[in-house]
C-alpha cells in the first residue's frame, strides 16, 4: 500500500577533461562523441533500474542499486566511458509487478534511458520484459537467476541474464549432495514460482531418489509452520532451500519452534548471513543469538563476499564504497551491484565510442563470454545464449562469513555436464575500471 | 500424528493472532458502529513507537505500556479530529475516511521510522516447548499471546456487560439520540470507544510483531484475516471474535499443511470460509440479533 516513489538520480560529477580519450576503452573511434541513440548525449549515458526499495523484499535487495551508484560515481570521476558520465536512475517497485510496469514506463518513456540495467526480481521483471524487448531497449543483466532472460534470445533479443541461473545452481547443489551426502534424506523448501521450480528441476537431475519431500511457500504468506512441519514429518535430515532471505529467517525460526535440526543448505539468494542473522538476533532479546543459527549451513557462491578481505576485488570495492558510496557499510548486496556495474562498463566500452542500442547487444553477444571480472566463472553470452555466469562454489557458513568446501564448478542449463573450472581468478585492473576494446 | 499436532498448534497460535485483531474491530464496532479500516496501520504505528523505545534500550514492558498509552491517545485524537466532522453524514463517509487514514498513517510510518524490514523482540522464548522427548510448536511466546488475548476478551466482556460505562458506550453506539435523551454524554463515549479500541488494536499489533518481522505494511495481511475472523464471529461479540479467529487459523493451517500447494491456497480459502459462514448464518456465528439499528 505504501507508494513512496523513490527516484534517485546520480549527482553529476564534473568529468569533462578535454578531448583526450581517457574513457577507459582504448580501441574505439578517435572521432567525436555524438548523441548516437536515445539516452546517449555527447557527455552522458542514462541507465535505469527497478528495485524493491520498500516492502517485504527490500531487506538486502534495496542495497544493490547503491552499489551500482557508488561504482558509477567513482567511474565518472575517472572520466566515465568515452568521456561520458553514467547517469544512474533507480526507482522503487516494492517487488510489485504492477508497480514495475509503471516505473519501467517512466524510465523508458519519460527519463528516456539508453538501457535497463539490473532490474530486480523474477515476477517483477517478467512484467516488463516484453515491453522492453518490443521497444528495443537493451535489458542488461537482470538481477534474477531465472532462465527467462537468457535461454531464448530469439524471443527476447534485448535481455541478458547475469548471475548463475537457478537450474545450474540446482544441478551443482544436487551433484554435491550425491557425492558428499549419499545417505541424506533430502527435503526441499521452495518458493512457489520459477525460482523454486528451476532449482528443483536442476537438483532432481542428480538426487531425485534422495528427495523425500518438496514443500512450497507462497511469498507474502509468512506462516511456514505447516511446510517446515511437513519436511520434519517426511524425515528429511537435509533441507535445501530455494528461498529469499526473509524466508531463511522464517524457516529457521519455525524450525526452532518445532525442535527441528536438519543440515540446512540455502541457495545463494537466501543465504546472506549478515542479513539473516541481523533479522534473527533481536528476537527474544538475545535469546536467539546472532548468526549462530545459520552456522554450519551450506550455500553457494559465484562472487567474492565482504568477509573475504584478502580478495583484491573486495579490497577495490571497499575503496570504492569508502570514496563514492553513501551511508552504511559495504555489504554483499552492494558488492553484487558493483560487480554488475563493472560488467555494464565492459559492455558500454565494447559497444564503442558512439553506442547504439543494437550495437550494445551485438557487442555483448560477440565478446561478452571473454570478459573477466569479479564473478568466479565466465559468462555464456553468444548469439544463441544470453545466460550469465554458470560457475559456483559450495561454501559453509561460519559466523558472518563462509569457507569454501568445493571449488568452482561450471555447467549449463538442460543436461549439460558439470565440470571443474580450470580458469584462474581474475585480478582487478587499475581503479577496478575495465579496459575493453570496442568491437563495432 | 505428530504432523497433525504440529499443524494444529501452528494454526491455533496463528488463529489467536487473528482473534486479537478481530477483538479490536469488534470493540470499535460495538462502541461506535463504524468499521475502522485504519485499525491496522494505527496498530503498526504504535508498534513502531514501541520498537523505537526498545532500540533505545528500554525494556519490552516499558515499551508495551507506552505503546498502549499512545494507542489510546491516537485513537482519541483520530475520533475527535478526523471522524467527528464526518459523523452524522452517510455511514459510508466515515468508513471511507478510515480507508484514507489507513494509507496516510502507513505512509507516515515509512517517513518517520523508515520502511526497512526489522525484527521485533518478544520477552519470552521462541523455542518450542519440550513434552517428553518431542518438541511441540507451542512456544512461551505463543502462550503469552494466547493468555493476553483471553485476558483482553474477558475484560471487554466485563466492560460491556457489567459496567455503567460499557452500557453507556453501547447505548451511544446503538442510538445517539436516545442515549443523549437518557443523559449519556455521547461524544465522550465515542472518543472513549475509539481510544479503547486503539489500545486493543495496539496490543494486537505488538503481539503479532513479537518474535516476527515488522515493516510499515506488516499488518496488511492481518487486516484481511482479522476482518474475516470478526465477521465469522458476528462483528458484535468478543467471544465470536476469538472463535472466528481460531476457526480461521486452524482451517488455514490445515489447508496449508494438507492441500497440494497449500500455501498458495491460503488466501482463497479464507474467502471460501467467509462465504460459507455467511451463507449458513448471514449475521455471523455469534450474532445476537439482526435488526438492532435504531
Amino acid at each position: 500500500m505504501t507508494t513512496i516513489a523513490a527516484a534517485t538520480v546520480l549527482s553529476t560529477v564534473a568529468a569533462c577533461g578535454g578531448s583526450d580519450d581517457s574513457g577507459g576503452a582504448s580501441g574505439g573511434g578517435g572521432g567525436e562523441n555524438e548523441a548516437s541513440d536515445i539516452g546517449v548525449t555527447e557527455t552522458s549515458i542514462k541507465l535505469g533500474g527497478h528495485y524493491p526499495l520498500t516492502g517485504v523484499a527490500a531487506p538486502g535487495y534495496s542495497e544493490i542499486p547503491t552499489g551500482l551508484d557508488a561504482y558509477f560515481t567513482c567511474l565518472n570521476q575517472e572520466g566515465g566511458v568515452y568521456d561520458r558520465e553514467i547517469e544512474w536512475i533507480f526507482r522503487d517497485d516494492a517487488y510489485n509487478p504492477t508497480q514495475t510496469s509503471q516505473v519501467t514506463n517512466e524510465l523508458v518513456l519519460e527519463d528516456e534511458i539508453f538501457a535497463m540495467v539490473s532490474g530486480l526480481g523474477t515476477p517483477t521483471h517478467s512484467a516488463v520484459v516484453d515491453f522492453l524487448n518490443d521497444e528495443g531497449v537493451p535489458d542488461l543483466f537482470v538481477s534474477s537467476g531465472s532462465l527467462l532472460w537468457g535461454d531464448n534470445p530469439e524471443e527476447y533479443p534485448m535481455s541478458f541474464g547475469w548471475q548463475t541461473d537457478y537450474m545450474s545452481e540446482g544441478k551443482i547443489i544436487g551433484e554435491y549432495i550425491a557425492e558428499n551426502f549419499p545417505d541424506a534424506q533430502v527435503g526441499l523448501f521452495l518458493q512457489d514460482d520459477d525460482f523454486g521450480e528451476d532449482g528443483e528441476a536442476g537438483i532432481r537431475q542428480y538426487i531425485d531418489d534422495q528427495i523425500v519431500a518438496a514443500e512450497r511457500y507462497t511469498p507474502g504468506n509468512t506462516n511456514v509452520g505447516p511446510q517446515i512441519a511437513a519436511l520434519q514429518a517426511a524425515g528429511a535430515d537435509f533441507v535445501v532451500g530455494f528461498n529469499v532471505p526473509s524466508y531463511t529467517a522464517l524457516s529457521q525460526l519455525t524450525a526452532l519452534q518445532l525442535g527441528y535440526d536438519p543440515q540446512w543448505f540455502y541457495s545463494n539468494v537466501g543465504s546472506d548471513p549478515t542479513l539473516v542473522g541481523g533479522l534473527l538476533n533481536r528476537f527474544s532479546e538475545g535469546q536467539v543469538s546472532d548468526a549462530a543459527l545459520l552456522d554450519g549451513a551450506l550455500t553457494t557462491g559465484y562472487l567474492p563476499t565482504v568477509d573475504m578481505t584478502d580478495n583484491p576485488w573486495i579490497q577495490e570495492f571497499q575503496r570504492i564504497w569508502d570514496e563514492c558510496g553513501g551511508e552504511g557499510e559495504l555489504t554483499n548486496y552492494r558488492v553484487y551491484g558493483m560487480a554488475q556495474a563493472y560488467t555494464v562498463t565492459q559492455a558500454l566500452q565494447a559497444a564503442g565510442q558512439n553506442p547504439t542500442r543494437e550495437g550494445l547487444v551485438e557487442a555483448i553477444e560477440q565478446v561478452g563470454s571473454e570478459w573477466e571480472g569479479p564473478v568466479f566463472a565466465p559468462f555464456r553470452y553468444s548469439e544463441d545464449s544470453h545466460m550469465g555466469t554458470s560457475g559456483m562454489t559450495i561454501e559453509r557458513i561460519v559466523g558472518n562469513g563462509s569457507e569454501e568446501v568445493q571449488p568452482v564448478r561450471v555447467t549449463d542449463i538442460g543436461d549439460a555436464p558439470i565440470e571443474e573450472f580450470d580458469g584462474e581468478p581474475a585480478t582487478p585492473p587499475a581503479n577496478a575500471i575495465p579496459d575493453e576494446e570496442a568491437v563495432n | 500424528m505428530d504432523y497433525f499436532v504440529n499443524v494444529t498448534l501452528t494454526g491455533l497460535t496463528q488463529g489467536m493472532i487473528y482473534s486479537a485483531f478481530a477483538l479490536a474491530l469488534v470493540l470499535i464496532w460495538r462502541s461506535t458502529r463504524i468499521v475502522n479500516f485504519a485499525q491496522g496501520s494505527m496498530a503498526a504505528a504504535t508498534t513502531f513507537i514501541a520498537l523505537a523505545l526498545i532500540q533505545a534500550g528500554q525494556s519490552y514492558w516499558v515499551a508495551l505500556v507506552v505503546a498502549l498509552a499512545s494507542g489510546f491517545i491516537l485513537g482519541a485524537i483520530v475520533e475527535r479530529v478526523i471522524i467527528r466532522p464526518v459523523e452524522g453524514g452517510p455511514e459510508l463517509n466515515a468508513v471511507i475516511v478510515t480507508l484514507g487514514l489507513f494509507v496516510a498513517i502507513q505512509a507516515s510510518i515509512a517517513i518517520i521510522f523508515g520502511s526497512s524490514f526489522q525484527s521485533f523482540p518478544t520477552p519470552f522464548g521462541v523455542r518450542g516447548l519440550e513434552v517428553g522427548d518431542t518438541t511441540i510448536p507451542l512456544t512461551p511466546t505463543s502462550l503469552y499471546i494466547i493468555g493476553s488475548v483471553l485476558l483482553v476478551m474477558g475484560l471487554l466482556v466485563a466492560l460491556f456487560r457489567f459496567t455503567r460505562v460499557g452500557l453507556a458506550m453501547r447505548a451511544s453506539a446503538f442510538s445517539q439520540e436516545v442515549a443523549r435523551l437518557l443523559g449519556v454524554k455521547v461524544g465522550g463515549m465515542l472518543t472513549l470507544g475509539w481510544g479503547l479500541a486503539a489500545v486493543v488494536g495496539s496490543l494486537s499489533g505488538l503481539l503479532i510483531a513479537g518474535g516476527s518481522f515488522v515493516w510499515p505494511a506488516y499488518m496488511d495481511a492481518l487486516i484481511v484475516f482479522g476482518f474475516v475472523a470478526a465477521i465469522i464471529g458476528g462483528l458484535d461479540s468478543p467471544v465470536g471474535a476469538i472463535v472466528g479467529g481460531l476457526i480461521l487459523g486452524l482451517a488455514l493451517s490445515y489447508v496449508s499443511g494438507y492441500a497440494p500447494r497449500g500455501s498458495a491456497l491460503v488466501n482463497i480459502s479464507a474467502l471460501v470460509i467467509l462465504i460459507v459462514v455467511l451463507l449458513v448464518r448471514p449475521g455471523g456465528l455469534f450474532s445476537s440479533a439482526t435488526a438492532r439499528r435504531a
